[in-house]
């Protein structure tokens, strides 16, 4: 099953290198597969099963655990707006009905032209600004249905910093090789890695 | 936890002090006492999870007493657990209301209504009533996430049996929790089915009826079902089983759990090919070749096959006589059947296997190990066919001493096998030159080597290919007890009943006993009336001198030479040069088509007796419901073949003739019949073992491969063309259509894609066959399975040559 | 008086009303409890109520039921749901129409009539199967040419009566309890056990029939 382009798979090989056993690797390679496709189809699931030496359904079963793996196609921003408490408290039910007017979509479908997908979500631990939102796990705090509107223009012009669905930048982080326990089974590991020190490895 | 660790604790159960072992669960400790704790999750099986919350009990262990899943819990010292509690009941009647606020309680359309858990202990331990009112959760009715097992997510309760069978015990993670929440399912990856060959214990294990067997759906309930405790005979393994039946027609058959064989588990090939004896195909009446018409076979009389049969063999005289098969036979009407040969027709020509085994010498002549000895071993060395294909549940027992015991299990091969994933080293070598590999690996300063020589070491034997000869597994039996003389063996020979068939004489040169036939024991020589002073013909000479006309009375004792020998070329010049080939079968098989008089006999669950495992443990199979038409149980077979030849076998009840086996059969002495009716069989009767001085056949070297030519190696698939698999509607269609397998590089070479058809040449045939490239095959090799619909492999081999070759040209 | 006497007993008989009746001609109603031959019945929509769950079969003291259930097709269902019974009879040599069956059908898929008047020629015949006792496309039992039918003696099928409130609990009462049945619709609730001079009978048609029969 070839799903990973070749940058990407030599990106998972190195990822799998980070990990005493493979299997470890498999959220990483999941975003990995979500921020190249912005969702996460079952070829790339079949890929990371036969990466990380398990079963596809192994792979599903993981993936299907975690909301924020898209099993499904989903927009280029992807919309949460939180309907928890403290938020609903301060009008989140309000501006739900305002975006689900405004994208005339329903809470967990996606607009035609394939720009929001716009989805109900429970505490993004933001209660002191409430109501809160996140466009692709970014925030937006206090947010009225003006700002909702604005916010809905600049994105729709790509006039705004917030990257397409499924772009995470821990993927991408390099970890230096001083920092790197790398693939070394626990108990051989002989000295703490930096980051265990106190001084934080600075 | 290492066994030093393990201490004795006392611990109080509702007031009773028990004794527990350190490290084992509370839920253990009170079942071996005689409490039971209700449960879903637990399986003595299999790790403990704590999923479903059924089993929490109060325990007290000086804080006060405080509701805890006692499958979680280990016992200790002091510890008071009361399962009677008020608490407990309120924990037990708020769990099962929980279980079934989403559970449909369709029961009465359920295949498990009747004998499920849930209902029992909903019954014994539940409210009564669910305050719950809401709509249940819905999903599809029964998904099919195989070919045999069908899936009803809304009657799941989440315990992860299945889940954790597929995972800890198969090792076929295939099923798996989606989702979460309210909404976790159990799921296979889409268009991935849970393609196990151990699916159906999944069934057997689900405490609700989410999980359910295609070929039992719908057939019975629980209440008009009758079981007998029996054994499976569709490989050597012996696995315990219960045969259900309803309405004098088999139904299921489920595992029995015994400590010594199958721990329970059952491969789906011998779960589900009960449908084969209830085929409508069986032979229920005699026939005999029409004299006017050679190609058509005429329904008879029993009086009137039996006595063509007999004057054909009376014509032929002993000498051009041969009895080939008897492994589907019990060991009683296999000991008849001996017997009649030796004492009756005065002939040594017979042989149960069809040249796919290991010779008898070897068999019974090798030290013995059991199976337990070698899930307790320090290493297993595994030379011999893929134990997942051939002996699937001595593979997952191996497989459970790897993962999770100190086992460590080594496998020396040509090709790759399902044992690949456990095997803590897997050695290629060429095919043949196992033996060559193995002294050079022991002369070695290899860890290995001294693992090998230190440890205790139980090796596994046995065919590796069906395409080379028994050489290379002479010569590597040769090499182990030149320089590992403390390794014991359990030899890999694969049919039903064969190593009951050997012990009961029915190899050439042996008799009843493990006894050679130049040393009769003094009480077999008072029996039978006559014994042949010298060694007859196994299958292979058998068939050789068939075919050049030596032989004039051929008897199938239930074998198809055309499909299961190796070489089909042989034993069909041989079938059609033999005068009468007399066929003693449960089916028209494509032998039994060719054969001048057929004799139809009793098949499996309508016959009782005894079968003897690959170890060497006799235990029971039981007649669950009786047999169609006119069919006879292959014992009385013999017994009217031997009147009507002018002898009397004096055998007259399988208990009768146990009794003589008993008797005259040294290695059977003491297991006497009131043993074998008892209750000591249940995990079986261990046959001592024998006393032959073991003297090994020089084995032919195996030639040096030349360069045009890949080496065939030919191997079993679980799923095949074998009979019961191809009798039963629900197994049919699983076996793939064959494909060679070559290593990509090799055709390449020869300029040859992948997934095109070639012409494939051998000594023996010409036959054009899809050719697949494959990295696991060795460079310089092919892969063809043995006995797969379709073109067979057994068309290209020789039986005569030690390895054979073939070559691959484009059309 | 004398032996006038006896004749005064005789002679008087003549102006009372008669207590036999002209059987077969003419017939007796049936108590309203009467256990006659079983029908299966079906939905309003046509569907079959049996399952083919073998509840009854189990439950059969005399072991006179044998019921074999197989899968709907789902293009073509015989009943609602994964499973129908594709066998269903029961030997009326061995019946002992203690009802039993009707009880521990879970769909009310078995009832019983009130016919009882049948003779057979021969074994086989008793055994009635599916085709003999599925309830035609009015919801009424199928004549059978051997069954002795005066009018109006089918319209009693539907006799089910549940002995047993759901849990055992004896207040429960006036919840419908049935589903539709093909020709009766659905019925009323049913009656409270504790209580019986509070009931009052609701007017229906399956109570129409039972005034039918209830004359004494």
């Amino acid at each position: 099953m070839t799903f990973f382009t070749d940058e990407n798979l030599a990106l998972a090989e190195e990822i799998i290198g980070r990990y005493p056993k493979p299997r470890s690797a498999m959220i990483p390679l999941l975003h990995l597969a979500q921020e190249q496709e912005g969702w996460v189809t079952d070829d790339a699931m079949t890929q990371i099963g036969e990466l990380v030496g398990t079963t596809s359904a192994e792979v599903l079963g993981t993936c299907s655990f975690y909301e924020m793996f898209k099993r499904h196609p989903v927009g280029k921003y992807v919309i949460n707006i939180c309907t928890t408490m403290s938020c609903a408290l301060m009008g989140a039910g309000d501006l739900m009905k305002h975006a689900e007017s405004r994208l005339n979509v329903k809470s967990g479908s996606t607009t035609p032209d394939g720009l929001f997908t716009l989805e109900g979500a429970e505490c993004q631990a933001a209660c002191t600004e409430a109501p809160c939102l996140q466009v692709n796990y970014r925030h937006q705090y206090r947010v009225t249905t003006d700002q909702f509107d604005e916010l809905i223009d600049e994105l729709a012009l790509s006039d705004h910093d917030v990257p397409d669905h499924g772009v995470l930048s821990q993927i991408r982080q390099h970890i230096p090789e001083d920092r790197s326990v790398g693939a070394v089974p626990p108990e051989d590991v002989k000295v703490a890695p930096v980051w265990f020190s106190e001084d934080g490895g600075s | 936890m290492s066994e030093q660790d393990v201490t004795e604790v006392t611990v109080t159960v509702n007031g009773t002090e028990i004794e527990a072992q350190s490290g084992e669960m509370l839920i253990a400790a009170a079942d071996r006492a005689g409490v039971h704790i209700p449960r879903f999750c637990y399986h003595e099986r299999m790790s403990s999870v704590g999923m479903c919350r059924m089993c929490l009990v109060d325990v007290d262990t000086g804080r006060g007493p405080m509701l805890q899943p006692s499958c979680m819990v280990p016992v200790s010292e002091g510890m008071i657990v009361d399962t009677e509690s008020d608490d407990t009941k309120r924990a037990q009647e708020g769990i099962l209301e929980f279980l079934l606020v989403n559970h449909p309680l369709d029961c009465p359309v359920c295949d498990k209504g009747g004998e499920c858990p849930l209902q029992d202990q909903t019954l014994a331990y539940g409210p009564g009533e669910s305050r719950f009112i809401e709509e249940k959760r819905h999903y599809e009715k029964p998904i099919p996430i195989s070919d045999l097992v069908h899936l009803d997510r809304e009657r799941c309760i989440l315990c992860d049996r299945c889940t954790r069978f597929a995972d800890e015990i198969a090792g076929d993670p295939l099923i798996q929790f989606t989702e979460r929440g309210n909404s976790t399912q159990v799921l296979t990856f889409p268009d991935e089915p849970f393609s196990s060959y151990f699916s159906g214990n999944t069934v057997q294990i689900c405490p609700v009826g989410a999980l359910t067997a295609a070929p039992y759906r719908f057939k019975a309930r629980p209440w008009d079902l009758e079981e007998n405790e029996s054994t499976c005979t569709t490989c050597s393994m012996g696995c315990r089983i219960s045969v259900q039946s309803s309405r004098n027609e088999l139904v299921r058959y489920l595992g029995v759990d015994v400590e010594s064989v199958n721990h329970g588990w059952l491969c789906d090939k011998g779960r589900f090919n009960f449908e084969a004896v209830n085929s409508d195909e069986r032979l229920t009446s005699p026939f005999v070749r029409d004299p006017d018409n050679q190609r058509q076979l005429l329904g008879t009389d029993w009086g009137s096959a039996l006595a063509s049969s007999a004057e054909a063999i009376r014509r032929a005289g002993p000498q051009k006589v041969g009895i080939i098969g008897g492994s589907r036979l019990t060991n009683e009407d296999a000991y008849a059947w001996s017997k009649f040969a030796r004492s009756v027709i005065g002939t040594d020509n017979v042989d149960a296997q069809l040249g796919d085994g290991l010779p008898a010498e070897l068999v019974l002549g090798l030290p013995p190990a059991t199976i337990a000895d070698a899930c307790e071993a320090d290493t297993v060395l595994v030379i011999g066919p893929d134990l997942k294909e051939e002996l699937a549940i001595l593979h997952l027992r191996l497989r459970g001493a790897a993962t999770k015991g100190r086992t460590q299990v080594v496998q020396i091969g040509a090709a790759t096998t399902g044992s690949d994933s456990y095997a803590q080293r897997s050695i290629r070598c060429q095919t043949g030159e196992a033996a060559k590999t193995l002294s050079e690996l022991l002369s070695s300063d290899d860890p290995l080597a001294k693992q090998l020589s230190d440890g205790s070491v139980v090796v596994i034997l046995g065919r590796s290919s069906v395409a080379e000869s028994v050489d290379p597994a002479v010569a590597t039996a040769a090499v182990i007890q030149a320089e590992l003389p403390h390794a014991t063996f359990l030899v890999a020979v694969r049919r039903g009943n064969v190593r009951g068939a050997l012990d009961m004489g029915l190899a050439p040169g042996f008799l009843p006993g493990r006894t050679r036939i130049s040393n009769p024991s003094a009480s077999l020589t008072e029996k039978w009336k006559q014994i042949p002073e010298k060694s007859g013909l196994g299958t292979s000479e058998m068939l050789q001198a068939a075919a050049a006309g030596q032989i004039e009375t051929l008897i199938l004792l239930g074998a198809d030479p055309l499909s299961d020998f190796p070489d089909r070329n042989l034993a069909a010049d041989a079938i059609q040069k033999t005068k009468t080939v007399i066929a003693i079968d449960n089916f028209a098989t494509s032998s039994v088509a060719q054969a001048d008089i057929v004799l139809p006999a009793t098949a499996y669950g309508e016959q009782s007796g005894t079968t003897t495992n690959i170890e060497g443990r006799i235990s029971r199979v039981a007649q669950k419901i009786t047999s169609p038409g006119s069919t006879r149980d292959d014992w009385m077979i013999a017994t009217e073949l031997a009147w009507r030849l002018g002898g009397d076998l004096e055998l007259t009840s399988k208990e009768d003739i146990w009794r003589e086996i008993e008797q005259v059969a040294p290695s059977h002495a003491g297991i006497t019949l009131e043993r074998v009716q008892s209750s000591e069989m249940f995990e079986g009767i261990l046959v001592q073992q024998s006393s032959i001085d073991l003297a090994l056949p020089v084995p032919k070297d195996t030639p040096v491969a030349d360069g045009y030519g890949l080496r065939l190696i030919s191997g079993r698939k679980l799923w095949d063309a074998a009979t019961t698999t191809e009798q039963s509607p629900s197994l049919r269609h699983l076996a793939e259509s064959p494909s060679i397998k070559v290593h990509p590089n090799d055709l390449q070479r020869l300029g040859i894609p992948s997934g095109t058809e070639v012409r494939v040449i051998s000594t023996r045939a010409t036959e054009n066959l899809t050719v697949t490239a494959d990295d696991n095959v060795q460079r310089g090799t092919a892969i063809l399975p043995f006995n797969q619909p379709g073109v067979g492999a057994n068309r290209f081999i020789d039986a005569t040559a030690v390895i054979n070759d073939i070559r691959i040209e484009t059309l | 008086m004398g032996y006038l006497g006896g004749f005064k007993v005789t002679f008087m008989k003549l102006f009372e009303e008669r207590v036999t009746t002209e059987y077969p001609k003419e017939k007796r109603p049936k108590p309203s409890r009467f256990h006659g031959r079983h029908v299966l019945n079906r939905y309003e929509d046509g569907m079959e109520k049996c399952i083919g769950c073998e509840l009854c079969a189990g439950v059969c003291p005399a072991r006179c039921i044998y019921v074999r259930g197989a899968d709907n097709s789902e293009s073509d269902p015989v009943s609602p749901g994964e499973r129908y019974g594709y066998v269903y009879e029961i030997n009326y040599l061995r019946c002992i129409h203690c009802d039993l069956c009707v009880e521990a059908c879970p769909t009310e898929a078995i009832t019983e009539s009130k016919l009882f008047e049948f003779s057979f020629a021969n074994r086989s015949d008793a055994i009635y199967t599916k085709n003999e006792l599925v309830v035609g496309d009015d919801g009424l039992p199928q004549r059978q040419p051997w069954e002795l039918w005066h009018e109006g003696d089918d319209l009693a099928t539907s006799g089910w009566m549940r002995a047993t409130a759901s849990a055992g609990n004896p207040d429960y009462e006036n919840r419908v309890g049935w589903s539709g049945e093909l020709g009766y619709g659905t019925r009323d609730p049913e009656l409270g056990q504790h209580d019986s001079a509070s009931d009052e009978k609701p007017e229906t048609l399956a109570h129409e029939h039972d005034q039918l029969e209830d004359v004494d």
